[in-house]
């Protein structure tokens, strides 16, 4: 009998076996997920067969029988017998579906106010930078006036230009504040302190530092935008996708902390304020928001002097803020329903007032559950603001239909709406997947798709 | 009125802000809100074909505009200080009633009922139309006494429904009405089959062939079966405004009785002996005064804007996708067999 060696005793794998052909790659996921049986293998044929024969269809007019380069519908009918789309007309009506009947000397406006919104933001995706709520708010608070001062042109009164000159100067300060974000300062508040000696002394005295230097931001903002001349441009010129993002923007921007402060206001313990939260939650959600726009636009001037002669447009944004804010208190109340009393208790129990515990401990808890329906609604807020049209301001949805009723362009009513779709799905897809985004980075343990 | 009393709260509280017990309808002429505003406010319907159009440059255009620029001229001496408000048909009447337009000039029916529950005044009619039908020229139909049965694409929600309701009753037709919001929708739906008719105002019918694949196989029947006459609106208790509206109407509809047009205006001016031309001109007399005008008003208004047969040939004229003859229609002068009359300028 042979004795037993040490290397005997060793256990050697062999390697596994590789799974069966059929249930791997490609060819494993179709038959898990699209014939995993005769039923499953019929609906995926007939799934398949009815999505080729739209994408052709689709393909065939947009693509393969479209015209591009025409004079009027009538030549693209004439090329196509309607098997095609006539971007042609698109094309010519595009500086209108985009800015509406804004004059095309000025439209560079537009873009500007777009491009220094954007810029504004980007420092949300810095890393480094520090301070981000404040870029947030500054923006939300402070954007609105610059912009307005911009689109609108001509003299808008003393308080505008404060307005757009701070705006100018929190602008210049965030940007300034990534600057030293980047050269590995702490903040832009920090290298004033130090530039200006106070680095040792008194934490109090920092406010005046801060304080002085946005004084002189401010003037030197001030003087810088007391030499544009802008041609004014009414506010019944502005249109297209510019007057639908100008009203969902402010309504969307608004919405948030209006609705926040409903909501705490709702679950207040303080009977006036909660009974006039409840009330203007209740009245303002239980009306379309069509009602609403008309009320503000057409029965509210009949109570007001004719000489105050307010703005269409301010009476529109101010009815879609006050909707939106009364849709988006309910999804905040929800939340704050979603946070367990311990968290409250024990908020209380380490003796944070009533503020404190709100923003430091509720908030954030809240805010994050939040994300899905916040950004459920501003996709709904953007779409319900095509409503305008109604009470006839050109946004993009009536520019498009208006386009097919030019002569030249008659009976164009297919191409202009799936622009409009086309405009509208871009948007919303982004809204949304910045939101799965959100949901990932901030939402920690609840993100879950 | 529920809706009225539960935004009333939220008015009141806002008329309160503005610390004014002024109610708003306060009685300034609207002569001089105008004048001191530096524009006239101009309502139009969304855009349609040869009435109120729309280009792709942004400029507005067409024969309804047309009388905001004759009264702008009148008023100005420049026929485009207009600020255009274009609304849906369904706010057209609270937008003239709560002082937001001036003016109203967009197909739109005088009816008793309007003229006196609106608050509103017809000042003249500045176009004659009327309900028709429309349908394929290979389906043999003559007339609409022949649309026993058929399936009819309609407009709802307006009079020309109500009208063929009342039309197939009257003469027993059992019209089966297909009723569609869209107008493009209601279009499409005829071309590709969907209506044996179509029926709107005659002058829509013509902008809906213009839009059909092939325009030569449709045809509008001869019948008539409604009174549509159209012209611009003012609002009530404002009869010097009423009055300057519709003498700027009157204007052009003289001009072309008299042969002036825009291009030959300075020249019958310079040459003319009758004495109404010359009064109209603003050459002799002061019929201006009455009106709150420069004694050039008219000849503004010709000079600057057109006589009607000019703008009927600009906007519904055979060059252009309506193609409304005018030749035997009401809209032919009076002179010609048709409706349109001026009253004397004197």
């Amino acid at each position: 009998m042979a004795e037993l060696t040490h290397t005997d005793a060793v256990f050697t794998p062999k390697p596994s076996q590789p799974p069966p052909p059929n249930t791997v790659g490609v060819v494993g996921w179709l038959r898990k997920n699209l014939f995993g049986g005769p039923f499953d293998s019929v609906m995926t044929i007939i799934g398949a067969g009815l999505l080729a024969y739209f994408a052709y269809g689709l393909f065939q007019y947009t693509i393969v029988n479209a015209v591009w380069e025409a004079d009027s519908y009538r030549e693209c009918l004439d090329v196509t017998q309607g098997a095609g789309a006539c971007w042609a007309g698109v094309d010519k009506w595009m500086n209108n579906y985009l800015y509406g009947r804004y004059p095309d000397a000025e439209q560079w406006r537009v873009n500007l106010g777009g491009i220094i919104l954007a810029v504004w933001l980007a420092p949300f995706w810095f890393e480094k930078v520090t301070q981000k709520i404040a870029v947030g708010v500054s923006a939300v608070l402070t954007y609105p006036f610059l912009a307005g001062a911009l689109f609108l042109g001509g003299d808008n009164g003393l308080f505008m230009q404060a307005m757009s000159s701070v705006a100018l100067t929190l602008f210049a300060a965030v940007w300034l504040n990534v600057a030293a974000c980047y050269s590995g300062r702490r903040s832009l508040g920090a290298v004033l302190v130090q530039v200006t000696g106070f680095a040792g002394k008194d934490d109090r005295l920092y406010k005046w530092v801060y304080l002085a230097a946005f004084a002189v931001g401010f003037v030197v903002a001030f003087i810088f935008q007391s030499t544009w001349n802008l041609a004014p441009v009414q506010t019944t010129n502005w249109g297209g996708l510019f007057l639908t993002l100008v009203i969902s923007g402010i309504g969307i921007s608004t919405a948030l902390p209006s609705g926040v402060i409903l909501a705490l206001g709702r679950r207040s313990k303080m009977p006036v304020i909660r009974v006039f939260c409840t009330a203007f939650i209740e009245l303002f959600r239980s009306v379309p928001l069509i009602t609403i726009l008309f009320m503000a636009v057409t029965m509210m001037p009949l109570f007001l002097p004719v000489t105050l002669n307010p703005d269409k447009l301010v009476l529109v944004i101010v009815a879609v803020c006050i909707f939106a804010a009364a849709y988006m208190a309910e999804i905040v109340r929800g939340g704050l329903q979603a946070i367990n009393t311990g968290q409250y208790e024990a908020a209380r129990a380490v003796g944070l007032n009533y503020w404190k515990m709100m923003t430091l401990i509720v908030m954030p808890q809240a805010l994050k559950l939040m994300i899905p329906n916040i950004v459920g609604n501003f996709i709904g807020l953007l779409k319900d603001t095509t409503l305008v049209s109604i009470i006839g301001l050109y946004d993009i949805l009536l520019m498009v239909r208006a386009s097919g009723q030019d002569p030249k362009w008659l009976g164009m009513h297919t191409e202009p709406m799936l622009f409009a779709a086309f405009v509208f799905f871009v948007i919303c897809f982004a809204m949304s997947k910045y939101s799965q985004h959100l949901e990932r980075t901030i939402g920690g343990g609840y993100g879950r798709r | 009125m529920k809706k009225v009393s539960l935004f009333g709260l939220g008015a009141g509280l806002l008329a309160a802000l503005t610390f004014t017990a002024e109610p708003a309808s306060a009685q300034q002429s609207t002569l001089d809100i105008v004048k001191s505003r530096g524009h006239l406010r101009c309502q139009l319907g969304t855009p349609a074909p040869g009435w109120y159009m729309l280009s792709d440059t942004g400029k507005w255009s067409g024969f309804d505009y047309e009388n905001c620029r004759a009264v702008s001229a009148a008023i100005f001496g420049d026929p485009d200080k207009i600020e255009v408000q274009s609304v849906t048909s369904a706010v057209r009447f609270t937008a003239m009633a709560n002082g937001e337009s001036d003016m109203l000039s967009r197909t739109t029916t005088w009816t008793l009922f309007r003229e006196t529950q609106l608050g509103l005044d017809f000042t003249t009619v500045s176009f004659y139309d009327g309900q028709g039908f429309m349908v394929l020229k290979d389906a043999g139909i003559k007339s609409a006494l022949e649309l026993k049965g058929a399936t009819v694409c309609v407009a709802t929600g307006t009079t020309t429904e109500l009208n063929l309701t009342d039309y197939s009753r009257t003469n027993g037709l059992d019209i089966k009405p297909v009723v569609f919001e869209d107008s493009n929708v209601r279009d499409n739906t005829f071309f590709t089959g969907g209506c044996d008719a179509i029926t709107n105002d005659k002058s829509s019918l013509a902008s809906t062939r213009a839009k059909a694949p092939d325009v030569s196989i449709f045809k509008i029947l001869p019948e008539t079966i409604s009174k549509e006459p159209l012209g611009p609106v003012v609002r009530q208790n404002d009869s010097q405004w009423k009055d300057i509206v519709q003498w700027s109407v009157y204007t052009m509809i003289a001009a072309e009785e008299y042969g002036m047009s825009s291009t030959n205006v300075d020249k019958v001016l310079a040459e003319t002996t009758n004495p109404e031309i010359k009064r109209m001109l603003g050459a002799e007399g002061d019929l201006n005064k009455g009106l709150g005008l420069e004694p050039k008003w008219a000849y503004n208004i010709i000079k600057m804007v057109g006589n009607y047969g000019e703008n009927y040939e600009e906007f519904m004229g055979e060059k252009t996708v309506m193609n409304i003859p005018r030749d035997g229609s009401p809209n032919a002068l009076w002179t010609k067999g048709g409706l349109l009359y001026s009253p004397p300028f004197r």
